[in-house]
């Protein structure tokens, strides 16, 4: 656990200046989560060679380790996850020649056209399409798949014409006002195309979620192997229920900055309520020898991750999780077990989840992963046993407390309890843990509207927002974002002030923090604010941050 | 940033109309360079170009203007209805840093590239009229002699300069400029058909009588083809001294001494500061010592030699007088910077409105005046996202390894500063730009200060 003394703050001078590593609010060696850096792997996705960019070898499978650790693999011939996936993918062989890529382009360009102006599918700010590299429609954001056969050809034929004639790999396509970014990944074809201002980096990492998600129902190995039996295969039928998820995960992206900062934001507790849960999972769940993750959620935040020696989650895993719970009302009415595959942690195979609500009156959904398949009634009794240690111990109502933000924690309204007033907002990540905390936690409600207002639309408007929220902000950031990850001229630190607002961005080895000030803030004032504000999460770091990282 | 020899993989001008039917692709490939590349890989090149083109419509109003892949960078530029210009550049896909320094870093940022291909066709409208105006037979030949010579020629080194197309404009205190704007008021009541188009002193703009645009694009002209050209010249023939001082046209480059030559002079697509439409006139280029001037006359008009001759002996004296005056200016003004300490810290000003740039002195004692690629594609990029400074703002930006970019923005005016320095704080670097920007700028004012 690291320590909360003070030795290590530097002087407000130091601050945006080269030193200030050595305060790093919420670090700590031992994190629950893998803090490997999304954005470097996003940029490595960018960079396969050709040959390889057909085959999405999985590392040995971790799944089948632990079964063998456990030594019940004899009983578990029924998980698909030891399957050896090799590189049997062959590469696509749609021939296609730059004269009939045109006329394609043209024959269909009427009829593609008129629903592509339909109102469904005009003036959307981002589509997300899916297709197989044969050029089948999969999933479309917007509209009817279906009546996208002709847009998917096209896509399909310009994908295989750089491929086969150029010896090149598609990446992206922009005009002033719009961006196409292409991700080919296995046997699929993934295509963003948006009129926001994420950067192409942020793009592609939507589209890997995508992706992934798809990869969390089917699992990689079947995904493949569907493919290599049947290339035309329509995988619509299996992914039934998925596009729901897949729509949602598209939502939460461009609304949370947790997928911008590749962190995962935890629910603000007193240390104390946290260790008396984390206590309540690890004495209930010790002896169930099969269990490799507790999870316990609310609201797109974690509470607390207890987990098997070895093993750590993945940010990307977890958010697929926080979505999973959030896109599914079944969850709430009754305890389910799921099949659930994790693409970080084994893309191979299944684990099995018990996944429920902590009681009627807490919206804190457990999460048990096992590899274990019939270990439902097990971890039912688990679950209830934990319900009951947390009801007992008040924990529930401290839950409850930071959900509904209560107006006395101070993480509640964190800018008004650190009394700066010129900051408008901030988010802060700390690299070691991938945790992120932001001046405003989410509440339900907000992430609900913003779904509603999603399904009316996702149209551009060009309405003059007042008050900014916190989505607005996330939006600003993204640019910096983007430029601190930059991979060929990554900056250290961003001062830029307008007439809107000034924005600072700052990466340090321990952390990376985005503060929004006032308008043409002066920079000695900035400087100050911002110590002060490193000062007091390292104050409340114990609240807001998971600071140790139990197992079972 | 763009070595033209090593990182243009292809550069090439299609119009889809063309060749309308199947079979006829090679119609539609106006121009396409290296020429060398086989028939088959120009057609698919363009064929691809095409498409792209063609699928974006779906998506955007705007037109195409970048394909990325792996290896690659398409850079689009569509300067008439379907007449597409392309350079395709090697820059892979997300390069990352090398680790190893000394390592020559892959940053082109998008916007230099697109801004070579706006020149380089600004240049092509200029010297031989719009494409759409040009006959369909005619034009493969055109393109040929006029872009193979053009793209060859350009070589972007790493210098502040190329990042924005600007002009470099030449002080003057206000008398010599009274005395220059006499000079050509005088000439142009002399001679009412000839109109005064530009005055540069060695490489800097004293006067200029053309529309923005067009002035850039003259101004690009003279300093980056003709006038190195005449210098070098110039220090070759030590005969020429006599007409050196005297003066003479040095477009037609064979100057003018019969009638034959008259019918050398260029002739060239202009808009002048009161045209409202682009129109085509010759193009006469007088130089004195280090004073060259530019004259327009429209092409309806017949020469005659006999003018010629007395322009010649009317300007030959008046403008040795004023070079020689400005050169003494230029002395005594150098003098003067000199005792300013020069900034050790690089600079670059400009002003959208008149395309004014200034840069800080390149030779100054500062031991590389090359600045690394990476600095400039950050200014570039601010350069180019004018959005987010607004009409006033101010952006400061430190990079891995120590360099602190400043970018500043006050209506239409953009000032950048490159300091590199040690364990400094945002304020020290604030404070230190300030004084630059003082020093260099005095009367010119950025908020936020």
């Amino acid at each position: 656990m690291a320590s909360t003394s003070k030795d290590g703050v530097p002087d407000g001078d130091k601050v945006a200046g080269n030193l200030g590593d050595d305060l790093e609010p919420g670090a700590c060696s031992d994190s629950i989560l893998n803090p490997e850096d999304t954005f470097e792997e996003f940029a490595s996705e960018l960079t396969p060679n050709l040959q390889e960019r057909n085959i999405l070898t999985a590392k040995s499978s971790t799944i089948s380790e632990i079964q063998s650790e456990i030594g019940e693999c004899s009983q578990l011939h029924g998980t698909k996850s030891s399957d050896n996936l090799q590189s049997k993918d062959e590469s696509i062989s749609a021939s296609t020649s730059s004269s009939n890529l045109l006329e394609q382009n043209g024959d269909e360009a009427d009829d593609k056209d008129d629903y592509l102006r339909s109102p469904e599918l005009v003036n959307k700010e981002k589509h997300v399409f899916i297709l197989s590299s044969a050029g089948k429609p999969i999933y479309s954001r917007y509209g009817n798949e279906d009546k996208l056969a002709g847009l998917c050809g096209v896509i399909q034929a310009l994908v295989s014409v750089v491929e086969e004639q150029n010896q090149d790999i598609l990446r992206s396509i922009s005009t002033k006002d719009c961006k196409v970014v292409f991700l080919m990944k296995g046997p699929l074809i993934l295509v963003a195309v948006s009129k926001s201002n994420e950067s192409e980096t942020q793009l592609v990492m939507q589209l890997t979620y995508a992706f992934n998600q798809i990869v969390s129902v089917l699992t990689l190995t079947q995904l493949n192997r569907i493919f290599e039996q049947r290339r035309n295969y329509d995988l619509r039928r299996l992914l039934s229920g998925a596009e729901r998820l897949i729509d949602h995960l598209l939502i939460f992206m461009e609304k949370d900055p947790a997928f911008l900062l590749g962190a995962v934001r935890c629910l603000p507790l007193p240390e104390k309520s946290r260790e008396n849960i984390t206590n309540a999972i690890t004495s209930t769940c010790n002896k169930i020898r099969d269990l490799v993750f507790a999870i316990l959620i609310a609201g797109n935040q974690l509470i607390t991750l207890v987990r098997m020696k070895k093993y750590t989650l993945h940010p990307s895993d977890i958010h697929l999780l926080f979505n999973l719970v959030r896109s599914s009302e079944s969850f709430k009415t009754a305890e389910s077990w799921t099949p659930i595959c994790l693409p970080k942690f084994d893309a191979t195979g299944f684990l099995h989840g018990h996944v429920s609500y902590i009681s009627e009156d807490c919206q804190a959904c457990l999460l048990l992963l096992t590899v274990q398949r019939d270990a439902f009634f097990p971890l039912s009794q688990a679950k209830h046993t934990i319900a009951d240690k947390l009801r007992r111990s008040n924990c529930l109502v401290a839950i409850n407390d930071a959900l509904n933000r209560n107006k006395e924690l101070p993480t509640t309204n964190p800018l008004k309890h650190i009394g700066i007033p010129e900051i408008r907002h901030f988010m802060y990540k700390c690299k070691s843990t991938a945790q992120l905390f932001t001046s405003d936690p989410i509440c339900l409600d907000k992430l609900q509207d913003y779904r509603l207002r999603h399904k009316e639309g996702g149209d551009i408007t060009e309405k003059k927002i007042t008050k900014l929220s916190d989505i607005e902000h996330v939006r600003k950031y993204r640019k910096f974002c983007s430029q601190i990850h930059c991979t060929s001229t990554p900056a250290k630190l961003i001062f830029r002030s307008n007439s809107d607002d000034t924005i600072l961005a700052w990466i340090t080895n321990g952390f990376e923090l985005y503060v929004t000030f006032d308008a043409l803030m002066e920079k000695d004032q900035a400087i100050r604010a911002i110590d002060r504000l490193l000062h007091w999460i390292k104050r409340e770091e114990e609240r807001i941050f998971i600071m140790n990282a139990p197992t079972f | 940033m763009i070595d033209v020899n090593n990182k243009v993989n292809s550069f090439f001008i299609f119009n889809s109309t063309f060749g309308p039917r199947e079979g006829e692709e090679l119609k539609r490939i106006l121009f396409f360079h290296p020429n060398q590349v086989s028939v088959d890989a120009q057609k698919m090149q363009v064929g691809l170009c095409e498409a792209v083109v063609k699928f974006m419509t779906t998506f955007s109003n705007e037109p195409c203007e970048a394909l990325q892949t792996q290896s690659k960078r398409y850079i689009f530029y569509q300067p008439e209805k379907n007449f597409w210009m392309v350079l395709v550049v090697r820059i892979p896909y997300a390069a990352k840093t090398p680790s190893t320094p000394g390592e020559s870093k892959e940053v082109i940022e998008t916007s230099v590239i697109y801004n070579l291909l706006v020149s380089a066709y600004k240049m092509f409208r200029m010297f031989v009229g719009p494409f759409k105006d040009i006959p369909p037979e005619d034009i493969y030949t055109k393109c040929e002699q006029f872009f193979t010579p053009y793209i060859m020629s350009r070589n972007i080194a790493n210098d502040l300069s190329n990042i924005i197309q600007g002009i470099n404009y030449l002080p003057l205190e206000k008398n010599s400029f009274f005395r220059v704007v006499c000079f050509i008021d005088l000439l142009e009541i002399t001679y009412p058909d000839f109109k005064c188009v530009s005055f540069v002193y060695n490489e800097q703009l004293i006067w200029n009588g053309l529309a923005t645009n067009d002035m850039l694009t003259l101004y690009q002209y003279l300093v980056q083809t003709l006038l190195p050209k005449q210098v070098e010249k110039e220090i070759q023939g030590g005969a020429v001294t006599a007409a050196v001082r005297h003066g003479r046209f040095i477009s037609p480059p064979e100057g003018i001494r019969t009638s034959e030559d008259l019918k050398n002079l260029p002739k060239v697509y202009l808009m002048r500061e009161d045209d409202t439409e682009m129109k085509q006139y010759y193009l006469i280029i007088y130089r004195t010592l280090s004073a060259t001037v530019c004259f327009t006359i429209d092409v309806n008009n017949t020469l005659d030699l006999d003018t010629f001759k007395s322009l010649d002996a009317f300007i030959g004296p008046k403008l040795s007088t004023i070079a020689s005056s400005i050169s003494e200016q230029c002395a005594l003004h150098a003098l003067q910077n000199a005792q300013i300490s020069s900034s050790e810290h690089k600079f670059l000003y400009f002003n959208r409105l008149n395309l004014a740039c200034k840069t800080s002195t390149p030779a100054s004692l500062t031991p590389s005046t090359a600045v690394k690629p990476e600095v400039l594609s950050i200014i570039a990029g601010i350069h180019a996202d004018r959005k987010s400074l607004g009409n006033y703002g101010e952006i400061i930006i430190k990079t891995p390894d120590e360099y602190w970019i400043t970018g500043k923005s006050s209506n239409d005016r953009e000032f950048y500063v490159i300091i590199q320095e040690k364990n400094a704080n945002l304020k020290d670097i604030a404070d230190e730009v300030k004084r630059v920007c003082e020093e260099q700028m005095k009367g010119i004012f950025f908020y936020p200060i």
